[in-house]
């Protein structure tokens, strides 16, 4: 779990001076220094932010462990440890092994996944309400995957139909918005009508099939990771770290697309490249995450949001936000698995239930600046 | 006028005549100049007429319920559907089923009760800090209440097997397999309905002008407001208690009728009156046909119609104020 070293001023990277002057950090920093070939490295660390993370990522392996242990069998905290290195009795290492442990890796990626495009999105448009599920990116990836799924005589792999959709969304939410900008309710508006059309194809599309399969998938067109198509979770992981590193690697020009076009490029940053790395990277992990779990709502607002409440205001807490959005879908399956047992909720029910009110607080709060 | 309701005679005609079924246009033509067919006779009048009488009543109650509401709200966007009025009548319905309620006529008074607490919950939000200035903001506030209201429906049917077996066909907004009583018992509400829309007509033209010109004139705008929640309540219940939720018929109806009628809310009314069995049949015979030998739900047909207007209207530079 390492920082990002993104928050520094013009400090950080510093010295390359031949003499070893010891700089004192700045308030609420704290200063890595170290030797190498090139002269003296160091790297500036907000204390914030690493305590955020590390809390976060403490409340998120916490939440993993109750995840392992509750269920229709519950398994003791201990024993899911155990459990875990195959050194219980064969029923735990069974239930925890084979069934939770597949699931809660995919409530975790998802929601990650989820989360990070969020916030990479509301970046993107200078809009907090623009996540991908608002505007209707979910509903697009959603309708291309059951459209490969049930499919006549198509049998391509649902991660790529579903990539397919969040790109074709993306293209007409932002296209139909091209000329109000992304700032306003309109862009949203739009892209919840886009949404609206996008919900309808699938409708369609499950009403032209035979009941079983409609059946079938209709738990995860409200969102559920009980119907996870085989492979497509090896593909969220790989897209996951991949984004991530990407995600970290734009984080400078991230904090700096917050400002006004001019201020940016000003400062050096190739806006409209930026732009479309960021969007391509946000579409891509809705896509992928879609395939997995169908289109759970509102994760990518609530990560973002609990992200930016316990960060400072300095960068884009794109860790923060990731971990958060994580600690979230794996809190909100568990309640879902264990609220109602022994009927299941899907976990896009309970995340919209959790998340409707939140929305509604957000539209009602005296308007503040975006992002 | 005449074009439109010329139009709507010939909608109800060919709602008559075309349906999934094996009776096609040609049988049940000869049917009604005539001919003894004892299952084209069963189709077209037990199933197909009532079937259209009900798309009828519907699309009439939704385009005025829809007009009505965005007159109050000033507000083009202002529907009942995007706003959770559906929803709560949905919802009332979903949480009286588990409650123990089955009475079909229970059925109406609580969707109508539904009805009124998701209207007054949105214009209250409509009152909050400015949210209402914003036509914009509203419906983005009113769709978060209306999902988070569907997923409470949902939790409550996975929760209630019954009341989901119950009501599953009717959830997601369909005018197959309506009976005409369903339509007989809510004819009395939709009848209070229209007397007091008549009644409020002229006061709500002049609350179009703006609240002090409209007391000026002698008219009291707050109760003609609570009027107008009470009737669109009425209305949306209603409709939504035999067909289920239907969304964009009220947003699509009256913005089709302001472009016939112009700015005048009382001729909008009477426009809204033949557009909107038109919207809710045209939509149902597609619904029929598309996937024959299945149907599709409603509402997902009038989503694909409606969505596009919902875009053209957020894109216009400047929103029309009402």
């Amino acid at each position: 779990m390492k920082p990002t070293p993104v928050r520094s001023s013009a400090l950080d990277a510093a010295s390359t001076r031949p003499a070893r002057i010891s700089i004192s950090p700045p308030q609420g920093y704290w200063r890595l220094a170290w030797r190498s070939r090139h002269g003296d490295q160091s790297v500036l660390l907000e204390r914030r932010a690493v305590t955020v993370n590390a809390s976060l990522l403490g409340a998120f392996l916490l939440a993993s462990v109750l995840y392992l242990s509750l269920g229709s069998v519950n398994v003791a905290p201990m024993g899911v440890l155990h459990a875990l290195f195959g050194k219980a009795d064969m029923m735990a290492n069974f239930v925890v092994q084979e069934l939770r442990l597949p699931r809660l890796a995919a409530a975790a990626c998802t929601g990650a996944a989820f989360a990070l495009a969020g916030i990479l999105m509301q970046t993107l448009a200078r809009n907090r309400l623009a996540t991908p599920g608002i505007i209707g990116i979910d509903n697009g990836a959603t309708a291309f995957a059951v459209a490969s799924i049930v499919g006549i005589g198509v049998s391509i792999a649902p991660p790529a139909m579903a990539l397919a959709g969040a790109t074709t969304a993306a293209v007409l939410t932002f296209g139909l918005a091209a000329g109000s900008g992304t700032q306003g309710y309109r862009f949203i508006v739009a892209g919840i009508g886009v949404g609206a059309v996008f919900g309808a194809v699938t409708q369609l599309l499950l009403a032209r099939v035979a009941i079983d399969t409609a059946n079938a998938a209709y738990p995860w067109t409200v969102g559920s990771l009980n119907a996870r198509p085989s492979g497509a979770l090896q593909l969220l992981m790989f897209g996951l770290v991949l984004g991530l590193i990407t995600a970290l690697m734009l984080a400078r020009s991230l904090t700096l697309l917050r400002f006004k076009d001019a201020t940016a490029s000003g400062l050096g940053v190739n806006v409209k490249r930026r732009r479309l790395e960021v969007l391509l990277l946000s579409v891509a992990l809705t896509g992928l995450a879609v395939a997995v779990a169908g289109p759970v709502g509102m994760v990518g607002l609530i990560g973002p949001e609990i992200a930016r409440s316990l960060s400072s205001s300095r960068g884009v807490p794109i860790t923060a936000a990731t971990l958060a959005g994580a600690l979230v879908m794996v809190l909100a399956d568990l309640a879902g698995r264990t609220l109602l047992a022994p009927i299941e909720i899907p976990v896009g029910i309970v995340t919209a239930v959790v998340g409707g009110p939140w929305l509604l607080w957000i539209l009602m709060r005296p308007q503040r600046s975006f992002t | 006028m005449l074009f439109l309701l010329t139009a709507l005679v010939a909608v109800s005609l060919v709602s008559l005549l075309i349906g999934a079924g094996s009776v096609g246009p040609g049988r049940a033509m000869a049917l009604l100049s005539g001919s003894q067919d004892s299952e084209a006779h069963f189709i077209v009048w037990e199933l197909r007429a009532p079937r259209t009488l009900i798309g009828i009543v519907v699309g009439m109650a939704l385009g005025v319920a829809g007009a009505l509401l965005q007159a109050v709200a000033r507000n083009p966007l202002a529907e009942p559907g995007l706003l959770g009025v559906s929803a709560g009548a949905a919802f009332a319905v979903a949480l009286a089923l588990v409650l123990g309620a089955s009475a079909a006529t229970l059925r109406i008074s609580v969707a109508q009760l539904g009805a009124l607490m998701g209207c007054v919950c949105v214009l209250s939000v409509a009152r909050f800090r400015g949210v209402g200035n914003d036509p914009i903001r509203l419906v983005l506030a009113g769709a978060a209440f209306s999902g988070l209201l569907a997923s409470l429906t949902s939790l409550i049917l996975l929760y209630d097997q019954r009341a989901a077996d119950e009501i599953r066909f009717w959830v997601i907004g369909s005018l197959a397999g309506r009976r005409l009583d369903d339509l007989l018992s809510v004819l009395p509400s939709m009848l209070v309905a229209s007397i007091i829309v008549l009644l409020i007509a002229r006061p709500l033209a002049a609350l179009a002008l703006g609240e002090r010109v409209a007391s000026g004139l002698g008219h009291h705008p707050n109760l003609i407001r609570w009027l107008v929640v009470a009737c669109v309540a009425l209305l949306v219940g209603a409709a939504t208690a035999i067909a289920g939720p239907i969304a964009f018929v009220g947003l699509v109806v009256p913005f089709v009728a302001r472009a016939f009628a112009g700015p005048d809310i009382r001729r909008t009314l009477w426009f809204c009156l033949p557009i909107g069995p038109l919207m809710v049949l045209s939509a149902d015979i597609v619904s029929r046909v598309v996937v024959a030998p299945s149907e599709l739900p409603l509402g997902v047909l009038t989503a694909l119609c409606g969505a596009p207007v919902l875009i053209a209207v957020v894109r216009a530079r400047r929103l029309p104020m009402l």
